[in-house]
């Protein structure tokens, strides 16, 4: 999937993450700012890069601000913001879990 | 677990409905905050029939942001930007600006934004992305042009005048290389577009000038917005200094900039401690060279003054102090009975 326009997802509420997506040529540029960066910053980064591969994005700008979100709820709302920034919307949801 | 109380966030859109701004105004008094006048749109954070919270948004910056004390470290001014972020994105701005105190600045920086500059213990100018400056200056780093002496203009030209190009001219004649940029915000007489044009036809005879289009990062309503708000005193310090670290810090080095050339300013109070600024924050990074302005029939040249005889249609007048290039637009543009 390709990032054609800015999106927004998630809150900044606690346990919440908000997930900010711009287009970017020729780069994916991935920022992830965490509570919990100590503890869980490997396994976040993870998450949000196997969510990425699964859904065939190689260039943008993807900033997560995480407040301690579970995987799922991280995952939930990167594919939010990704299927609100992509251009074509045949979505595979067996692909993305 | 600890019970919050419900918050109902509420757009409230100012259009000039000043009385139902005086509950805003007496939360942002509380947290030592003013009321800018530019601001279009506010998110609104109530308990109950009470505000407990606001956060201000003039087109892309996010300002006059405050919250109540008795509802703080309850996270509610991330829930506040959170909101304004939506809104934003909604209304077409993805790159936002924010506008604080220092005292602020590590709160926001856990809402996700990130700090460009800051004014001493006045103000704090930050934006929603962590790369958004650097990759200005990567773009920036595409015009780079070798050279011993490299200069910069920054001008609104509203509209291109002989000042504007006289100025230009000397700066180049001493320069290797000149940039000159246009400042893109769309708040003067002229719109950005035909500035631009004015400027570009005014200097095609320098071989050694490249006109860029101004950005967010340089004069525009983010960083310098006493510039067109036109207030007076310590604020309008403190953004004229933000505005002149951004150049300092990371547009000169992007470009190589040594030299920093700025006309003599007779008339604007507010350019003229602009310039003061300059003088004080670029001292020993960048060389800033004044230019007296030229004078045409006994005063100095200004922009302002064009802009005065384009009201009342004197067009002779006009003739004497702008270059044929900008004589031309305003002639096609502005007039159907010139003499």
């Amino acid at each position: 999937m390709k990032i054609v326009r800015e999106a927004l997802a998630g809150t900044m509420e606690s346990s919440d993450l908000m997930v900010k997506i711009a287009p970017a040529e020729g780069e994916l540029d991935v920022v992830v700012h965490s509570e919990v960066i100590k503890q869980f910053g490997d396994q976040i980064r993870k998450v949000v890069n196997d969510t990425l591969r699964a859904m065939e994005i190689r260039q943008g700008l993807i900033i997560i601000e995480d407040k301690g979100a579970l995987d799922c709820v991280i995952r939930a709302r990167l594919q939010s913001a990704i299927l609100r920034a992509a251009e074509g919307t045949e979505i595979d949801w067996g692909k993305m879990r | 677990m600890q019970t919050r109380p419900s918050i109902d966030f509420r757009i409230a859109e100012v259009n000039g409905n000043t009385q139902r701004l005086d509950t805003n105004r007496t939360l942002l008094a509380d947290s030592g905050l003013g009321m800018d006048s530019d601001i279009t749109t506010f998110v609104e954070a109530w308990s109950g029939n009470r505000l407990v919270g606001c956060a201000g948004l003039a087109a892309n910056v996010i300002k006059c942001v405050a919250v109540d004390e008795q509802l703080r470290g309850e996270n509610l001014s991330a829930r506040l930007l959170a909101e304004v972020e939506n809104l934003a994105l909604a209304r077409g701005h993805f790159h936002l600006f924010l506008c604080t105190r220092p005292c602020n600045r590590e709160r926001f920086q856990h809402s996700g934004f990130w700090p460009i500059a800051q004014s001493g213990n006045n103000a704090v100018l930050m934006e929603n992305t962590p790369s958004g400056i650097q990759r200005y200056c990567r773009s920036l780093q595409a015009s780079r042009v070798p050279g011993k002496r490299i200069g910069a203009i920054v001008m609104n030209a509203n509209p291109f005048t002989l000042g504007h190009r006289h100025l230009v001219e000397q700066a180049a004649h001493s320069c290797d290389w000149l940039h000159l940029f246009v400042v893109r915000e769309d708040a003067s007489f002229f719109p950005f577009a035909a500035r631009l044009k004015m400027v570009k036809a005014g200097v095609a005879h320098l071989p050694n000038v490249m006109v860029h289009e101004g950005s967010q990062y340089i004069i525009s309503r983010a960083t310098f917005p006493a510039y067109f708000l036109k207030e007076t005193g310590k604020v309008q310090q403190a953004w004229s200094e933000i505005d002149l670290l951004i150049f300092r810090d990371y547009i000169a080095p992007a470009l190589g900039i040594t030299h920093r050339f700025i006309g003599s300013e007779p008339f604007c109070a507010i350019t003229r401690q602009y310039n003061d600024t300059m003088h004080q924050m670029l001292a020993g990074t960048v060389m800033v060279v004044e230019i007296p302005r030229i004078k045409a029939t006994g005063t100095a040249i200004s922009a302002s003054e064009v802009r005065r005889l384009l009201k009342t249609h004197q067009f002779s007048r006009i003739r004497e102090i702008v270059p044929d290039t900008t004589f031309a637009h305003l002639e096609s543009h502005y007039s159907a009975e010139v003499a």
